[in-house]
């Protein structure tokens, strides 16, 4: 081992532990995802030195990019607000958890260090790409392996759909054909257009007050049903016969009151300037 | 560069699976291409006829292969013996009479499965579905995908495959776990828990063969016997016997979860209570008789080698392993107890049967040389298949006992899992209670039952290979699982249909509500048909057992 | 003997992964945590197989990853079903058990 290649290490093994510390205690689970990707593309440098470059390009491209996206994907989509527990995996106290990880790490660590390796041979050959040695191995001893992992995927996809897969079960009712419900509707008293809105007149627009149409005539549907059935509408002549007082107040002169008995009881005649 | 030669396929050994893998690509592509009318009637068919033509072919087999001893398939990826094949004989058996009860409509023409598993529980959606009449037919394949992974799972040496199959045939099975129709919130939780802990222990198995693979350069099992045989001073492993001691614990730790023995049991309570009752079926008796055919295959080979190279280490093997026998029995029976869930009760009792499998193999272990283990391999086939047929009974009853909205012909709801609620079946419906009661004596080891014969040969494998005390242990465990078989029979014939004022709060914590009339459904033609293989199957390997016996040597 | 270093670390991220599934109660955090265990494995292979020389061990991370990537599918599809039961939420088993 070159000392290029322990400098690689020990910048690089601190800092990935202090990011996979940060998957265990990050509050977020985007940050906890982002240090499992630094986590991911340092064993991917780590994986280029040890003579295996086919096998570093694809933990990038794989792991890092296939993976930990899709777990980002998800993230993003159902659960990055969520940071408390949704499910007890294993009841049991956080000490125990935390004290069965020490321990476990210090026994798998003190047996591994403690183990005398013979020296290593390496894997650099000047006579073979490292994908050619690969491919070599994996079809001709592990080709059983290969197409059972290719089963494999076929059940991931499978699961895939059966879980999350919702198909539409009625018809997409889009644009035109709510347009032609409409128009079909029409015999049977539908409308087209949209409802008139609610009167503005000069001191009032609130939203209990009819609009008026062409003939001065109030319009029902510009209030809203509710508060027709509830009795709150409010009259739209009492509103025009307040704006006649308040005109007769200020300029008695040019007011004059024009109202005709005969006429249709709810109707308002528009009083119009006669001193030109 | 030389040129590469391509490995030879000998396809009459992999025909087996092959159909069986080869139906659920099949049945994949009906699901694409089959109108959905057709569907469900094409998958049922297709997974029928593919699991009795691959039993058919494992029966061709079989002379070959007790002939020549064993045989190589692929380098070693399948190594068929006896036992292997025999395992592959008891998967696909089970696996046929679990297809039967996936199939089941029996209660008002409704499966086992939500109509769309992807649907909200309780959503508009959901009911749409419903009405529309969606079914779920991706079950079938997805059910052959896993058949086809325990068939490896249990039959290959070599670590790297056993790793794959273990994904192949846990995947599907955590999908169809959060499939069911009813109490869909506690499906989906199953199969959480289900996949996390599972993911877990195939962590810790890789890690395992990680170890191993650097203490002696292969994963092959007979290669790393051959390492560690020569263990010691001089050896490949030399100066490396802590870090292999750590590997094989991690190793059999990740074996013995998929087995379901303490302190790995943790998930099968639960996750055979939230399943759909037919998958628990399914569950219990496949993949424990997979896992055990890889348990088998890890403990023969590390144990062979690590006797001849480190005998203190196979000490502390043997002692590792009889911790986990005796606990997963005593806790599987005690823990059983109190329950008053009848799936949660089936649940426990898995893992004290566990724990007797366990035994046998340390029978295996104990023996001085492989050759003289033989009995102690068909005891634990034996008993898989006596335990595997007797739970695809039980279960198979438990999903024809239903709550009902108390009319005569009123609608059927979901299942009565109470002990309680089955007070009285034993009058209203004497041969489902009659059935159920024979697959709970044939698991208590009531003699004339396939149990029987299965603890037998089990008990005595494990006082050949030097662990009587253990046996004794194994024994009166079974007496204390006695008490609680018999006590859910002694309810069924012996106790009044529960009153209607009769009520008693749920345990997960509903207020007491008054019972709700329970019902048994009249069997149709799928669940009847394994009904009667499961008995004549119980009651066959009991009273005659010779065939089998002498079969798997 | 310095390859000792590459598997130590190895059994450091193992344990730390072990550990957040332990500890951890969001569900995706102890999926990531699965995840840097099966990683883990895959360093102690790659620097097993430099060690002895062999192919084989690179093969089997390879393995390993296109596993770890599948399972990532099955895992994630679980996930998504039941958080997408939980947001909607409030629905109690007495609603289910009717139907």
């Amino acid at each position: 081992m070159s000392t290029g290649e322990d400098v690689l290490f020990w910048v690089l093994a601190p800092l990935m532990v202090l990011a996979a510390l940060g998957l265990l205690f990050a509050r977020k689970a985007v940050h906890a995802a982002v240090c499992v990707v630094f986590v991911m593309i340092s064993l991917a440098v780590m994986y280029i030195a040890q003579d295996a470059p086919f096998l570093g390009v694809v933990q990038i491209v794989v792991y890092t990019g296939a993976v930990m996206m899709l777990f980002l994907f998800v993230l993003m989509l159902v659960g990055v607000d969520a940071s408390d527990s949704l499910v007890e995996t294993i009841r049991g106290q956080r000490w125990i958890g935390v004290l069965l990880g020490l321990g476990l790490g210090a026994v798998l660590g003190g047996v591994v260090a403690q183990a005398t390796f013979p020296p290593a041979v390496g894997l650099a050959s000047p006579d073979e790409e490292n994908p050619v040695t690969l491919a070599r191995v994996l079809f001709g001893d592990y080709v059983f392996a290969m197409e059972v992992v290719g089963v494999l995927l076929v059940t991931a996809a499978v699961a895939a759909l059966v879980l999350t897969h919702r198909r539409s079960l009625e018809p997409r009712v889009g644009q035109k054909e709510t347009a032609d419900a409409k128009v079909a509707a029409l015999p049977s008293g539908g409308r087209l257009t949209p409802l008139p809105a609610p009167g503005v007149y000069a001191r009032n627009n609130a939203m209990d007050t009819p609009a008026l149409d062409a003939s001065g005539r109030p319009i029902p549907e510009s209030v809203s049903r509710i508060l027709r059935i509830r009795g709150q509408e409010r009259s739209a002549t009492a509103i025009l016969a307040a704006e006649h007082e308040v005109l007769a107040d200020h300029e008695p002169t040019r007011h004059r009151d024009r109202r005709d008995d005969d006429a249709h009881p709810d109707r308002v005649t528009r009083t119009t300037d006669e001193e030109a | 560069m030389t040129t590469f030669f391509a490995p030879t396929v000998d396809w009459a050994y992999l025909a087996p699976l092959v159909v069986v893998l080869g139906a659920g690509v099949v049945g994949v592509l009906v699901e694409a291409f089959v109108p959905a009318s057709a569907r469900r009637a094409t998958q049922l068919a297709l997974a029928l006829v593919a699991l009795v033509a691959a039993i058919v072919l494992v029966g061709t087999l079989w002379t070959d292969v007790t002939d020549q001893g064993y045989v190589d398939v692929l380098g070693g990826a399948l190594r068929l013996t006896v036992t292997t094949l025999g395992i592959q004989a008891v998967v696909l058996v089970l696996a046929l009479v679990a297809v039967l009860v996936v199939a089941d409509r029996s209660a008002d023409g409704l499966d086992a499965f939500a109509p769309t598993a992807a649907a909200v529980p309780g959503s508009p959606y959901e009911e749409l579905a419903r009405r529309k009449g969606l079914v779920q037919t991706e079950v079938f394949p997805l059910t052959m995908f896993a058949v086809g992974g325990m068939m490896i799972f249990g039959a290959t040496i070599d670590l790297l495959t056993m790793f794959v199959a273990l994904e192949v045939l846990s995947l599907p099975l955590y999908v169809l776990t959060a499939s069911a129709r009813r109490r869909r919130l506690l499906s989906q939780e199953a199969a959480l828990k289900y996949f996390l802990l599972g993911a877990f222990a195939s962590a810790l198995f890789l890690f395992g063969t990680a170890l191993l693979y650097g203490a002696t350069g292969s994963v092959n099992l007979e290669a790393i016997a051959e390492a560690l045989a020569q263990g010691g001073a001089g050896g490949p492993t030399a100066g490396m016997t802590g870090m292999v001691v750590v590997a094989v614990l991690l190793l059999l730790a990740g074996v013995l979860f998929k087995v379901g023995a303490v302190p790995f049991h943790v998930w099968t309570p639960d996750v055979y209570q939230g399943a759909p009752t037919p998958v628990t079926g399914f569950m219990a008796a496949c993949t424990k008789a997979a896992a055990f055919g890889a348990l088998v295959q890890v403990a023969l080979y590390v144990g062979t080698g690590l006797q001849a190279g480190a005998p203190d280490t196979f000490r502390a093997l043997e002692v590792a392993l009889c911790v986990v026998a005796v606990a997963s029995m005593v806790v599987g029976t005690v823990v059983a107890l109190p329950q008053t869930d009848i799936k949660r009760v089936l649940g426990y009792s898995a893992i004290a049967h566990t724990g007797f499998v366990l035994v046998a193999v340390l029978g295996l272990l104990g023996r001085p040389t492989p050759e003289a283990g033989v009995d102690a391999l068909g005891a634990v086939v034996f008993y898989v298949l006596a335990y595997g047929l007797a739970t695809i009974g039980a279960f198979a009853v438990v999903t024809l006992v239903r709550e009902s909205d108390g009319a005569r012909d009123g609608v059927v709801l979901g299942e009565a899992t109470q002990i309680r609620q089955w007070s009285g079946l034993g009058r209203r419906s004497p041969w489902l209670a009659g059935l159920f009661a024979l697959f709970l004596l044939s698991m208590a080891g009531i003699p004339l039952t396939a149990g029987f014969i299965a603890k037998f040969g089990a008990f005595r494998a494990g006082v050949d290979g030097g662990f009587a005390w253990l046996a004794v242990v194994g024994v009166l465990a079974s007496a204390v699982a006695v008490f609680f078989y018999v006590r859910i029979v002694v309810i069924m014939f012996f106790a009044d249909a529960p009153a209607d004022d009769d009520a008693a709060p749920r345990p997960d914590g509903d207020a007491l509500v008054p019972d709700v009339p329970v019902r048994a459904v009249r069997p149709r033609a799928p669940v009847l048909v394994a009904l009667v293989l499961c008995a004549l199957g119980v009651i066959g390997l009991g009273v005659f057992p010779a065939p089998v016996l002498n079969l798997l040597g | 003997m310095e390859l000792t270093h590459y598997v130590v670390l190895s059994c450091i991220l193992f344990a730390i992964g072990a550990t957040t599934v332990l500890l951890r109660r969001n569900a995706i955090i102890v999926f990531m945590g699965v995840e840097l265990m099966l990683n883990a494995a895959n360093l102690a292979f790659v620097t097993f197989a430099r060690m002895h020389g062999d192919p084989h061990g690179q093969v089997i991370a390879f393995f390993v990853m296109t596993v770890a990537a599948a399972e990532v599918v099955v895992g994630l599809a679980i996930i998504v079903a039941i958080f997408r039961t939980r947001r909607t939420a409030s629905v109690d088993d007495a609603n289910l058990l009717k139907n």
